[in-house]
């Protein structure tokens, strides 16, 4: 049995070893939020937190994950940084079909916890392992640095 | 053109009501729909580009052709008889003729198991010869792809207006260009899952699909089912750009398979599939000779143009329109009034064409800007005086091609565009030894073309019209249902806004349906930026008829002439004396023995719409890119990018600019990092996002836009469609700027504009 502690509760399931931690919190626990978009860690849709730190869901072997706290968008709902960046967002169409918009919320919600969002050319730099399709970026940009503030 | 100032709703950056959802990481897409019992699905697919299947040995639950019920192969392409038939067998039958193409289908609890069941799979396949690129494919003695073909062409056709041979013009300018193949490569890859409800007898599909009624229509054909026994949803769709409005195999065999097993069978594309048998794009060749005055007036283009349109035709189109479309708008914004071109469908061993934001039109773009380039360079003026002097000054203009251009002003659109650039600081920079240069390009985009316009490209399904159902329920809600799709349009939004204008309601007061052929009227869906014009169209129509109906009532109720009864805020009006709507929703629906004499019951309104002039219109942009290039590296950074834009009438300034921004940045894909490659053997190079590279933020500069507005004379409220426009131009504007960063003439010929083809032309 894999013991998965996820936006903090715990469930013990049967996993395989190849199974990745995006996989199994999709189909085994529902939470859909954790989007995926490559499966091999270039777009970002499925960034979630390890004890705090963004990592590429899709790229963590669901073993990995034992012992750490997991933290999916699900669980950011009343984080204040998650708040203002829901308000940004969508003060800047910063997103349009909405299938990076996780990955997206969860890496510029890191950049401002490290305070590394104080320039348009700051955040650009901060989100280039974020892959947008529909927005061309400018919206996210500004909604980051808005929700910096 | 005027400054665009919200009239009401209209006009208005309303907030979009679908962010909420996805903020919350709550939107539903395809491939999050589960259902009991579920298998999911796993494709073996084809490891070389053509070839005869032989002896297969695989375990069970594996499935090959013929073995997953009855499926009737449909016809597609262009209704006409010179076009050949290659019809795309959802499961190969007999012969492979791209990498990637399913072969078998496997069934598992899981799709890690179903890989497992495919790795367990042996297929012979004796190879045949492949032909990566359409020079190959039409050398001659080139071995023939489909049976009974006697070359590689799904057809040809040629346009030609007035007598380019008989011109005699002093310049001529001959080039060979290029565009790359690309994916659309939506972020959300294709999902679906179809399940069988025993409770209504109805298969229901849930698919990641940019039109679910056309979809039906086709896959309950092949599968021999009653329409009215397959249920196609579209729920939330992760990005289309044109790849997911096809028929693909993967849907028909899922389909298949859970009828035949009376199970739910899902299917979810990884990104490798997407970029190796999902639909492919752009990829043309010109071969063009641009006929001009000494003046540098170009008057004519003659030559050929070829599409290579891979192993089979996608239905319904096939890639025909891809190639017509192209050679129809090689003139661009300018007044030439000779054209004389052939253009060639191609069919070669690489996945099948679909269509891709700017359809035909970024390559058309490509060709005609980079030969004014030519044409400047030539006759010894600057590029921007080369369009100054032969754009179209004055609208409507009926194009050699036929299009009717309807309203704008391009040479103003021009000024304004330089009007956003620092051109003398640009050129000190360049006298100062930086390797700078900025680059224009100017585009057409139609939209909103209506029957007679697709009926004459002999299109099997003939998008002139949409319908929308209004209704307003016994307590006053309203529904709009729409069968167009809303896929980051923001649909949901706009056209609230434009019902609401009419019942003067607030845009929350509706709530926007679309994507379930169980809920809304039959429609076409969103492609081609007609999904503002047509379904804005229908739902403005079906606001009328419902608002007609409850003045009539409230005027009986008010006791007051009808036509002093207006909607405004929830209320209807007579002078002072009012009432709220729900009072009226009531009676109409609960209460019907209040209505006045006469007047039945309900409130619901269907309206279908077709714009009343069938050519469509015509959104318009100058696009200038500034940037640097590296010399030693063959780098372009781009520093800036202006688009000065008319698109008629913004329902929503801010949506209008999320759309052309992202249209822009996906050109740039087009233009510098973008290109599925193939080698020799047409085996696939590019199928990961670190060989295939989208364009991400730091390699952006902002997008700037400014909107000139020219309302459109025909549509609902003088809107135009916007969606594809931004893609079509940046190829040639960055190709452009690239050469005067480097002091160059006009050689740069292909995309995408990689340092390696800056290298290659450096002298």
């Amino acid at each position: 049995m894999t013991r998965l502690c996820v936006n903090g509760e715990t469930h013990d399931l049967a996993c395989e070893d190849r199974d990745s931690l995006a996989g199994v919190l999709r189909d085994r626990l529902g939470l859909t939020a954790t989007r995926i978009g490559c499966q091999h860690g270039s777009c970002g849709a499925c960034n979630l937190l390890l004890d705090g730190v963004p990592v590429r869901g899709c790229l963590v072997p669901v073993a990995l994950a034992e012992g750490q706290a997991v933290t999916t968008l699900e669980g950011l709902r009343d984080d204040p940084v998650m708040i203002r960046l829901r308000e940004a967002f969508t003060a800047h169409h910063a997103l349009q079909c909405g299938y990076c918009t996780a990955g997206m919320l969860v890496a510029a919600r890191d950049l401002i916890l490290r305070g590394r969002a104080t320039s348009a050319a700051e955040v650009r730099a901060g989100l280039a392992g974020q892959l947008c399709r529909c927005t061309g970026y400018d919206g996210i940009v500004a909604a980051v640095l808005q929700a910096a503030q | 053109m005027v400054a665009m100032e919200a009239k009401g709703w209209i006009g208005a950056s309303v907030p979009r009501r679908e962010d909420a959802r996805h903020l919350l990481g709550q939107g539903v897409f395809a491939g999050d729909v589960t259902a009991p019992g579920m298998l999911e699905l796993a494709f073996w697919r084809s490891p070389v580009a053509h070839g005869r299947i032989g002896a297969v040995t695989r375990p069970a639950g594996v499935f090959g052709a013929g073995e997953i019920g009855p499926v009737t192969l449909l016809p597609a392409g262009p209704d006409m008889p010179g076009f050949r038939q290659a019809p795309y067998p959802p499961l190969a039958d007999g012969v492979v003729r791209f990498v990637g193409q399913p072969v078998l289908a496997a069934l598992a609890a899981t799709r890690g198991a179903a890989e497992d069941l495919c790795a367990r799979c042996e297929v012979e396949i004796a190879p045949l010869p492949a032909f990566a690129d359409v020079p190959a494919a039409l050398a001659p003695g080139a071995a023939v792809l489909h049976p009974g073909w006697a070359d590689n062409r799904y057809g040809s056709g040629h346009v030609k207006a007035g007598d380019v041979a008989g011109l005699d013009a002093p310049i001529r300018i001959r080039r060979k260009l290029g565009l790359g193949r690309q994916s659309a490569a939506p972020m959300e890859p294709r999902a679906l899952i179809a399940v069988p409800d025993r409770r209504t007898g109805e298969l229901v599909l849930h698919i990641s699909s940019q039109g679910p009624h056309v979809l039906r229509h086709a896959l309950a054909a092949m599968l021999g089912l009653p329409e009215s026994r397959l249920r196609v949803v579209a729920p939330d769709v992760g990005g289309g750009f044109g790849a997911k409005n096809r028929l693909m195999p993967e849907e028909v065999v899922a389909c298949a398979l859970a009828l035949k097993l009376d199970r739910p069978i899902r299917w979810v594309e990884d990104r490798r599939e997407h970029l190796m048998a999902g639909a492919q794009a752009r990829e043309h060749l010109y071969d063009l000779t641009l006929h001009a005055t000494r003046d540098g007036i170009a008057l004519g283009i003659e030559g050929e143009l070829w599409v290579d349109a891979g192993a089979y035709a996608l239905w319904p189109t096939g890639a025909f329109a891809e190639a017509g479309m192209a050679a129809r708008n090689l003139g661009g914004p300018y007044g030439i009034a000779h054209l004389d071109v052939r253009h060639h469908t191609v069919a070669t061993t690489k996945p099948p064409m679909g269509p891709y934001r700017g359809v035909g039109r970024t390559g058309a773009c490509f060709a005609i800007e980079r030969l004014m380039d030519a044409l400047a360079d030539e006759v010894g003026v600057s590029r921007y005086e080369i369009r100054r002097r032969n754009l179209i000054a004055k609208l409507p203009h009926v194009t050699a091609a036929g299009m009717t251009l309807d309203t704008g002003d391009y040479p103003a659109a021009l000024e304004a565009c330089v009007g956003m650039l620092d051109l003398p600081a640009l050129e000190a920079r360049r006298a100062a030894g930086e390797r700078v240069g900025v680059g224009f390009a100017i585009y057409t985009e139609q939209s909103g073309h209506g029957t007679a316009e697709w009926a004459g490209r002999k299109a099997r399904v003939v998008p002139g019209h949409e319908t929308a159902t209004l209704r307003m329920h016994p307590d006053g809600s309203l529904t709009l249902l729409t069968a167009i799709h809303n896929h980051g349009q923001g649909l949901e939004t706009t056209l609230a806004q434009i019902v609401a204008e009419e019942l003067g309601l607030h845009p929350e007061a509706i709530a926007v349906r679309h994507g379930d052929t169980g809920l809304s009227p039959f429609g076409f869906g969103t492609f081609a930026s007609r999904s503002l014009v047509f379904a804005g169209g229908a739902a403005k129509a079906a606001a009328e008829m419902l608002g007609a109906k409850l003045r009539r009532i409230a005027a009986h109720f008010l006791q007051a002439d009808l036509a002093l009864v207006e909607l405004r805020g929830g209320r209807a009006w007579a002078g002072a004396a009012s009432l709220p709507l729900v009072d009226l929703a009531h009676a109409a629906t609960m209460r019907q023995e209040r209505l006045p004499p006469g007047e039945p019951p309900g409130l619901e309104a269907t309206a279908d719409y077709c714009p009343p002039e069938d050519a469509g219109v015509f959104s318009y942009g100058v696009h200038a890119a500034v940037v640097r290039v590296d010399a030693e590296t063959g780098a372009v950074a781009l520093e800036d990018y202006c688009v000065a834009e008319d698109c008629g009438t913004m329902i929503n300034p801010m949506i209008v600019d999320g759309q052309v921004k992202g249209g822009v940045v996906q050109g740039i894909g087009t233009a510098l990092t973008e290109e599925l490659r193939f080698d020799a053997e047409a085996q696939p190079l590019s199928t990961t996002f670190a060989d295939y590279r989208l364009p991400d933020a730091p390699s952006l500069p902002e997008i700037r836009v400014l909107h000139l507005v020219t309302p459109a004379r025909c549509t609902v409220h003088g809107a135009k469609g916007v969606g594809e426009g931004g893609a079509i131009a940046p190829p040639a504007a960055i190709a452009s700027a690239v050469e005067q960063a480097l002091g160059l003439g006009m050689v740069v010929t292909a995309t995408p504009v990689t340092p390696r083809r800056v290298l290659s032309v450096l002298p």
